[in-house]
This record gives structure tokens, sequence and C-alpha cells, in this order.
């Protein structure tokens, strides 16, 4: 399991971006329904999700406004047609690792 | 004539019934598109002050939370009073060439196969464009204009090339097959991201269906280019035998043999095609033995061929995303 953070650092209907060296960035979300994690930059362009809106479970890429499903990486709004890598998260004690 | 304002940003005119978006690529601007049509949704942008006309209220490129949050797509927006909108301007996409609205005859129209014709259309002045970039055609009798790409290059002479499929019950198409040597329309021209980019890498076409026409403007760019020794393929995915064309252009080519290669496929597997068989993606990567490190790969067609070159070059591949380049034809 790999460390990413605190489950404090992300406070609810929020994102955090996460660089880890040789990995592409991830992105953690908190939702009301727990915390996610997928790939950080948008399979449109090269916008970092983490910088993006957060609604009702989507989202919402700076750039264009496409949208992802944060919790299946479903495309769920144009110009976004590619899915969006997720990434299994396991919370223990408060921290947020990446199951591997 | 109306004068639109980017918020934080510079102001420019819009002539009555132009949209957002052509109004501002035509000043130079670089606003983010690529369809044109109101189906990518990549044009968005939100009115701050004034007020536009929604050409295309059913957009498929406007989800239903965009629509909640107030966005809208320049593309399909004419300004009806003066406007101040928010729109991110990005440099990377400024227009190489600003498009212009000219009227145009109709000079010739040859078939190419069962379903597709090339169509031949003169203007005044000259045929500007940059290989790979498309226009728009404005046909009598229909209310919106239809996206098609040229297959020729640039010329003094003001001669722009389309090849054209026919589409079963499509209104643009049925309007453009009915069309005779000598009728009038309009072209607006030129518009597209996915143009030949100078590279010192090998070149890579892929065309599905329709979408013979841009990558052919790129061979016949890259033909007419020094002969270093770079290379180019085009692939050409087709249904059936009788759908593949493409074969004639690219042979009259100079380099053709050496410097430029065809490679056509058939993907119906009850055909007596005896050349490739399979998805045309598939076909390609085969055919390159999935290396794909020292190319630009071009890609025009149907929205699910590009959609699994994406998929196939970029998440399974990871090839950077500049090395792929397409306009998508919905
Ligand atoms: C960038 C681009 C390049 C293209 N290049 C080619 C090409 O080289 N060759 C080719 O054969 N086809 C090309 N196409 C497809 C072409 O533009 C048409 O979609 C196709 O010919 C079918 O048109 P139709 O009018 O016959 O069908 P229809 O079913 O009548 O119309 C289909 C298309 O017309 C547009 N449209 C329909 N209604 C509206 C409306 N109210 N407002 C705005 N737009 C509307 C939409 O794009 C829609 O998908 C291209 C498309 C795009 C986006
Ligand atoms: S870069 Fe994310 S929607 Fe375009
Ligand atoms: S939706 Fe406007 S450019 Fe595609």
């Amino acid at each position: 399991m790999l460390y990413l953070c605190e489950v404090t650092d992300v406070a609810e209907g929020a994102s955090k971006r996460i660089d880890l060296p040789e990995r592409p960035p991830l992105a953690v979300f908190h939702l009301p329904t727990g915390i996610f994690v997928t790939d950080d930059t948008c399979t449109h362009g090269l916008a970092s999700l983490s910088e993006g809106e957060i609604d009702d479970g989507a989202v919402e890429c700076p750039w264009h406004q496409g949208a992802f499903d944060i919790a299946t990486g479903k495309p769920c709004g144009a110009p976004c047609t590619i899915p969006l890598r997720t990434h299994r998260v396991v919370v223990s004690d408060g921290k947020v690792f990446l199951e591997e | 004539m109306h004068t639109i304002r980017l918020a934080g940003g510079p102001a420019f005119g819009c002539a009555d019934g132009d949209t957002v978006l052509r109004a501002g690529l035509r000043e130079g601007l670089g606003l983010s598109y690529e369809c044109n049509v109101g189906s990518c949704g990549v044009c968005k942008f939100e009115l701050v002050e004034g007020a536009v006309e929604d050409l295309r209220p059913d957009a498929p490129g406007l989800s239903e939370r965009d629509r909640r949050k107030g966005r809208r797509l320049a593309c399909q927006s004419r300004p009806t009073a003066d406007c101040v909108v928010s729109m991110r301007l990005d440099d990377a996409v400024r227009p190489p060439v600003r498009p212009q609205q000219r009227t145009a005859v109709l000079e010739a129209v040859r078939p190419l196969t069962q379903d597709m014709s090339e169509f031949t259309v003169r203007t005044d002045g000259a045929a500007d464009f940059l290989p790979g970039q498309y226009a728009l055609l404005h046909l009598s009798g229909l209310g919106a204009p239809r996206a098609y790409s040229m297959a020729n290059t640039a010329n003094p002479e003001g001669i722009w090339q389309f090849i054209v499929r026919r589409v079963p019950n499509g209104a643009g198409t049925a309007a453009l097959f009915a069309m005779t040597p000598g009728a009038a329309l309009s072209l607006d021209a030129p518009y597209g991201q996915a143009y030949l980019r100078p590279s010192g890498r090998d070149v890579v076409c892929v065309a599905g269906g329709s979408g013979l026409a841009p990558m052919l403007s790129i061979a016949r760019a890259f033909a007419e280019g020094p002969a270093d020794d770079r290379r180019l393929t085009l692939y050409y995915g087709a249904r059936t035998a009788r759908d593949v064309c493409g074969a004639a252009e690219l042979a009259a080519l100079p380099g053709f043999g050496t410097r430029i290669r065809y490679v056509p496929a058939v993907s119906d597997p009850d055909d007596g095609f005896a050349g490739r068989r399979g998805f045309i993606h598939t076909v390609m990567a085969e055919d390159l033995g999935r290396r794909f490190d020292n190319c630009d790969i071009y890609c025009a067609g149907p929205p699910p061929m590009t959609l699994a070159l994406e998929d196939l070059l970029i998440r399974e591949a990871g090839i950077p995303a500049d090395r792929l380049r397409f306009d998508r034809f919905f």
C-alpha cells in the first residue's frame, strides 16, 4: 500500500493533487460517500482535475468543463470521451493509501 | 454588427448573423473549439452581459449540468446585442489562417464509390488553408452549415475539393448531392486543429469512411514537401470492398511506393476483399508492430473510430497527446 495523504488534508467536497515519483499525478476526492482516487490529468487535454469543480459526484474539468463520474471514472460531459482511470483506496487510521 | 468583449480581455466585432466563436476566430483570437456544429462541447462559455440567440438548443455538446450552470456553446450562439462573455484564451489554438466567409460555385462532381463523391468548388481569391482543415458549407434550404474537410492543398486559384459520403436521410448530404455544376453556395473557411504540423517524424494517417478527405490533403502536402527520408502511410478503413477508395489518388503522388504507402482494410468479415481485414485502428497498430514512438498520427472519421484510436494510442500505448491529432466527424 502506498501512502497518499491524511484524510484531514482534503476537506469534504474538495480534492487534492498528489505527485508521486515515477507515476502520473493522482487526484484525491473527498465526497460525502467516501474518499476516491483517480488520475489527476483530464483525458481530453492536459488540465489538472484537482483544480476542477466537484458537483454531485462528478468532477468538472477546469479547461473545457468536460466531466467525469468520480467513483467510476466514466465520462459524463462533453468533450470528455475516454474514461478516467480510477484507483482503489484504503482509509486506515485517518490516512489515505493506494491499494496496489 | 455587435461588439463582444471577453471579460478581462480584448473586444471584437461580430457581423450580423455570425456566431461568437467564428467572430472571435476571424479576429485571430485563440478560442478553443473543434467541430463548429454544437457536438463536441469544446467551445463552452458563459454570457456575462448582453443577449444571444441559441441556434441549436438541443446541441449534444452541452450536458444537463452545463445548461443548469448557464453555460453556452460559442459556435451556436449568435449575439442579438452587445455582449460580455467569459471564455478562456489559449495561444496554442490561435487560428494559423483566419477564417473568412466567401461565395462559391460548384464546378464539378466526380463519383468515387457507391456513396462517396468528390465535389470541386471555386471561390474568388486564393484557397487559403492548411492540410487537414475543414470548411463550413452553407447550402440553400438548410438552417445550419455542414462541416467538410478539404481533400486538396492550398492554391492561388481558389479551388476547394471535398469528399463527401452520402448519409441516408441526411439533410445536408441530400442537398449537396442534388446540386449540379454552376450552383452557388457559401463557404466559410478554414477551421480545425488537426492540420499537418512540421516535425522530423514519420506521418501516419488513419481514415475511416468519410474521413478520407483531410488525410488525403495531408498526404498531398507531404508529397509536395521536401523529399527527405520521412515516410507517410495512409490507412483507410471501409466496411466492404466496394467502399474502399483513395488508392488512385495516393498512387498519383510523387514518392508513392517509396516514401508514401496506402494500406486499405475492410471490416465486414463476410466480404470477398482480398486485402487486410479488421478495424482500421487494429490494422494500423499491427502494421506498425505497435511502435508509435517515431510518428505523428492524424486521423479522421466517425466518432467510434477516433475514440478507439484515442484509447489505443493515448491510454494503452501512452503516446504524448500532441502526437495524435483529429477533428471528430459528428
Ligand atoms: C470537423 C468535421 C469535418 C467533417 N468532414 C467531413 C468530410 O470530409 N466528408 C464527409 O462526408 N463528412 C464530413 N463531416 C460530417 C458532415 O459534416 C455531416 O455531419 C454529414 O455529411 C451528415 O450530414 P447530413 O446533413 O447529411 O446529415 P444530418 O443528419 O441531416 O445532419 C447531421 C449533422 O449536421 C449538423 N446539424 C444538424 N442539425 C443541426 C443544427 N440544427 N445546428 C447545427 N448543426 C446541425 C450536425 O453536425 C449533425 O451531426 C465532417 C464533420 C465535422 C464535424
Ligand atoms: S482538458 Fe479537460 S475537458 Fe478539455
Ligand atoms: S460544440 Fe462548438 S465547437 Fe464543437
